[in-house]
């Protein structure tokens, strides 16, 4: 009993520190009561869990937290990562502020732009705090502060890195369109053969605003918020494209598969010729496990393809918000964003700065294989930013009334 | 339950055992079954405020039309509705067309044990398993069109065309009708051991009249009224599923279920009011579905009473009646071919269009399953908890209910019902809300709760009859012996209903397995079970992981199912002259 009296206190005194403390400047021996407070908790790490190698990391990840730590990680795993912010507003809306069903979350975007605004993340400015911020520079990759021209105001730790890739099977298609208007033509040219996940798939929604900014004459509005604009005009040469495609579309566009493993499976079915992904090594990892042929390859736009980073958040009434903090200053290690590189894990680029990092670390990056598909650091270099995300609301919407009626 | 004739028995009109204080009695089942159904309305409610514009958490605290203008505006909506109809009533009439032309050929022969012994185990598979299935196996690239290619149809590459997904619903009919024949048959069989049938149908062919006449005419309207409430819940369940629809359905739009269901978990948080007010409008739906149902009857009613006035002895249908019965089968065939198919898929390593098998075979995907064992045993605890729990009331109501023909009677009855005559959709978000409220939203107790109100009505629906078959004399005797009407109960009442307690115990696990939302949303994603993996895995990722999720899915009801009849053939085998005559 005494026991427990005394790290409950300890608990309070480490809770009021970090209260107390002003962000970023708060010591490694702060973080270490952290630590030492968050030993036995549970963390309900609620991630999207559609694919079996992401969820094989996060075990692993779970497992090495539980033996240093004494925290265990429950993969909460989600179809889709608005239903847990959905019940987090459920929460909210029933006056639970504490003890919530989620204490770590996967996100970005819109959803992180949501939980924003509706006041659903930790209060304080708690990334910039965490011991492994120190291998980020936030100069050189400036997205790990801003989610989609979102400021994050550290209430988010990044995670990873992703850009858009276009994935075709060699065998079949050996040139693929390398734009916007070669890739409108090939639709007209291929009925059935091409498709994208339907929105408000994230991966649907990231390739009409790829379009969007390929066939925009002057990007520039898509950067601020969309109430500040002529969205008709911006977006008409979007729904002129999306028009003239549609009938062509897989399935004469009336049917849209559900996410990205979903039409990375008919392009290893065969059913359409080119797939769209986020991660520019997924394709060589679904060669090596047979999910794609070997004659699967990846490339880009001309004009770049979009690229961002994805976060980790703590809501606001995480039942073990420390113990949160402690997972996530472990996927921003170097060792678990080394591990988290290797395509045979899982492949996600890293959000640190390989300049900030020891020696052996770098090394490590350095040594990772690429992968038969994936693209050099090089070809992958031309990319675009992600746009406001007031942005794909309206899209989404017009998107829907275009095309989703059934009509 | 009503005269047995074919028994020789007398009319069971009363319940073996006499009520004990009855007023008193019948009030305190009424609370109790309030109390257990209590979670339904609350939900209903916590929809109702949202739907109406209150929702406090985004600042909403004026009552306003807005959520409702809004919903209204949803591209589609009128598509929407006219796919939830009609996939909704087309499905529910054809797996009743088909389940009565499959009794009507094998009542009274020895392929009514076929039967029988196929739909048990069919109905024990997950809506979702009998769904991914029928994806691998009828998509342009399935196995079905891997079979025929390019021997047979010249394709090398699959075709741009396909049956499923598709954008007016086959899929998704094809889908229910592969989970509700069984079902209806399994009901109508049951139903039809009350109906002395051979007679029916000697009386039938000493006029004049086919087999199909015969049944159309004398045998088909007694076994329709003793059916009806599982139609209700079959036709309330096929216009509000969410599962299915979301691995086999059209998605522009998509029913109105899971329009509403996507609004429900919308990054955009304000999509949740118009949400509410879609919930609320997929009530209204489902009555008026029901009201096109109740017309329906009336027109068949008439048709029938017209053919049976014109004197016509219609034996011509008989060869009809043959082939149908044959094409009947077919839902169901495709359903167990599509679960083969996610078994094939579950070992294949290499497997590429248009090869007819895997070029490699692979245990990857099994090796994998490790993550899979805590899904088992989440869905095996809740399936006998709950399934524990709903019998246990049902045994207790059945116990303390007045006699079948009063009016407290019938009110009970209807409330065991509600669970099935109210879509899911529109009462968990709410629900979700008051358990968030408790602290009880990822708790086994929530789960346990709303599980055991959905096999409820499916305990009653197999007890209720048994307990009205047991011949009362049994009771009187004990009582003589100087038994108490609890003694009697137990020592009496309740062995002899060991077969139908086991019946309902594994339907209560099969139940169990297939909840979906009722899953996703009082587990608030905290409880996995196999089902809400294997629609999660179904929605993408890896197809072998997906196949193995489904296998696992199939084998766990069925293994229960098989261990039940076991272990009572094992222990009851001995009583088995004793039970109800219609008792499986």
């Amino acid at each position: 009993m005494r026991h427990r009296i005394s790290s409950f206190s300890r608990g309070i005194a480490v809770l009021a520190t970090l209260w107390l403390g002003l962000p970023g400047t708060t010591l490694a021996s702060d973080f270490d009561k952290v630590t030492l407070a968050a030993a036995g908790k549970t963390v309900y790490f609620n991630a999207w869990g559609g694919d079996d190698k992401i969820n094989a990391y996060i075990a692993w990840a779970g497992k090495t937290l539980k033996e240093r730590h004494n925290i265990t990680v429950k993969h909460v795993k989600l179809t889709d990562t608005a239903a847990a912010v959905a019940r987090i507003l459920a929460e909210k809306s029933a006056g639970r502020d504490s003890d919530g069903t989620v204490d770590l979350l996967w996100v970005n975007g819109e959803n992180f732009a949501a939980m924003k605004r509706a006041d659903l993340l930790q209060k304080d400015s708690w990334a910039p705090t965490l011991p492994s911020w120190t291998f980020t520079d936030a100069a050189s990759l400036p997205a790990i502060e801003l989610d989609f021209a979102v400021p994050t105001d550290g209430k988010e730790s990044p995670w990873g890195r992703a850009q858009l890739v276009f994935a075709h099977d060699s065998a079949v298609l050996p040139t693929p369109p390398r734009n916007a208007q070669e890739l409108g033509a090939y639709i007209a040219s291929n009925p059935g053969r091409f498709t994208f996940p339907q929105p408000p798939d994230f991966i649907g929604h990231s390739f009409l605003k790829q379009m969007l900014i390929e066939l925009s004459d002057d990007p520039a509005p898509l950067y601020a918020p969309v109430d500040a604009a002529d969205f008709d005009a911006v977006t008409a040469p979007l729904w002129a494209w999306l028009d003239a495609a549609q009938p062509n579309l897989w399935r004469g566009g009336k049917i849209y598969p559900a996410n990205y493993p979903a039409l990375r499976q008919l392009l290893g079915d065969g059913e359409i010729d080119i797939a769209i992904a986020f991660n520019p090594a997924d394709a060589s990892a679904a060669i090596e496990s047979g999910e794609l042929p070997d004659s699967v390859r990846t490339y880009i736009h001309e004009g770049g393809t979009l690229a961002n980073v994805h976060f980790l958040a703590i809501p606001f009434n995480a039942a073990a918000p420390n113990a949160a903090r402690v997972v996530a200053d472990f996927m921003l290690s170097p060792e678990a964003q080394i591990r988290k590189a290797d395509p045979r894990v899982w492949g996600d680029p890293t959000v640190l700065s390989l300049a900030r990092l020891s020696a052996a670390d770098a090394a490590a990056f350095d040594a990772l294989p690429r992968g038969i598909a994936t693209l050099s650091e090089l070809e992958l270099g031309q990319t675009l930013a992600e746009p406001h995300p007031s942005w794909i609301g309206k899209i989404e919407a017009e998107w829907q009334r275009r095309y989703a009626s059934g009509n | 339950m009503a005269t047995n004739p074919a028994n020789g028995r007398a009319s069971v009109q009363t319940a073996p055992e006499s009520p004990v204080g009855a007023q008193s009695a019948w009030r305190l089942i009424t609370g109790l079954l309030l109390i257990f159904c209590l979670p339904i309305g609350l939900g209903l409610i916590g929809i109702l405020l949202p739907a109406a514009g209150f929702f406090p958490a985004l600042g909403q605290h004026r009552i306003t039309t807005d959520a409702i203008t809004a919903f209204l505006d949803t591209p589609g909506l009128g598509n929407a509705i006219f796919l939830t109809l009609w996939c909704g009533m087309v499905a529910t009439a054809a797996s009743l067309l088909f389940s009565f032309l499959l009794l009507m050929a094998v009542t009274g022969r020895r392929s009514a044990r076929w039967l029988t012994a196929l739909s048990g185990p069919l109905v024990t598979v997950p809506h979702a398993a009998i769904a991914i299935g029928l994806l691998f196996l009828l998509t342009p690239s399935g196995w079905l069109m891997r079979i025929l290619s390019p021997e047979i149809t010249g394709f090398v590459r699959p075709p741009i065309w396909g049956l499923v997904p598709d954008p007016h619903g086959w899929g998704l009919i094809i889908g229910l009708m592969a989970k509700e024949i069984p079902f209806l048959c399994l009901v109508g069989a049951a139903a039809l051991a009350t109906i002395p049938v051979a007679a029916y149908r000697k009386t039938g062919a000493s006029l004049g009249y086919g087999r199909v006449a015969s049944w159309i005419f004398l045998i088909l309207p007694l076994l329709y009224r003793r059916i009806r409430l599982p139609i209700a819940a079959v036709l309330v369940f096929s216009l509000s599923v969410v599962d299915m629809a979301l691995i086999l359905g059209p998605g522009l739009p998509p029913p109105l279920a899971v329009l509403v269901y996507h609004g429900f978990i919308d990054a955009d948080l304000t999509a949740r009011l118009p949400a509410s007010a879609g919930a609320c409008l997929q009530v209204g739906l489902v009555l008026f579905g029901m009201g096109i149902w109740r017309g329906g009857e009336y027109l068949c009613g008439r048709v029938t009473l017209y053919l049976r006035r014109s004197g016509h002895r219609f034996r011509t249908w008989d060869p009809v009646g043959k082939i149908l019965s044959t094409i009947a089968l077919i839902p169901a065939l495709l359903g167990v071919g599509g679960v083969i198919a996610a078994g094939l898929w579950s070992v294949a390593g290499l497997w590429r269009f248009p090869d007819a098998w895997p070029a490699t075979f692979s245990l990857r995907a099994w090796a994998m399953t490790d993550m899979l064992l805590p899904l088992i045993g989440n869905s095996l605890l809740l399936g006998i908890g709950a399934s524990m729990i709903s019998l246990a009331l049902v045994l207790l109501l059945l116990r303390l209910m007045p006699s079948t023909a009063t009016r407290p009677a019938r009110i009970i009855t209807t409330l065991i019902y509600i669970p099935l005559l109210v879509p899911q959709v529109s009462f968990l978000f709410g629900l979700q809300l008051w358990l968030s409220w408790f602290r009880l939203d990822g708790t086994w107790i929530a789960l346990l709760w709303v599980h055991a109100i959905f096999i409820l009505p499916y305990g009653w629906l197999i007890l209720r009859p048994a307990y009205g078959a047991i011949d009362p004399r049994l009771a009187n005797v004990a009582a003589s012996l100087g038994a108490s009407p609890w003694r009697r109960f137990i020592r009496v009442t309740l062995p002899l209903m060991a077969a139908p307690i086991g019946t309902a115990f594994f339907v209560g696990i099969a139940v169990s397995a297939a909840l979906y939302l009722p899953t996703l949303f009082a587990g608030a994603g905290r409880i996995d079970t196999l089902t809400t993996e294997a629609v999660s895995l179904a929605s993408g990722g890896n197809r072998s992981l997906a196949g193995a999720a489904t296998i696992a899915l199939v084998i766990v009801p069925i293994s229960c199912f098989i261990l039940i009849q076991g272990a009572l053939r094992w222990r009851f085998g001995r009583f088995a002259g004793m039970r109800g005559g219609h008792l499986r």
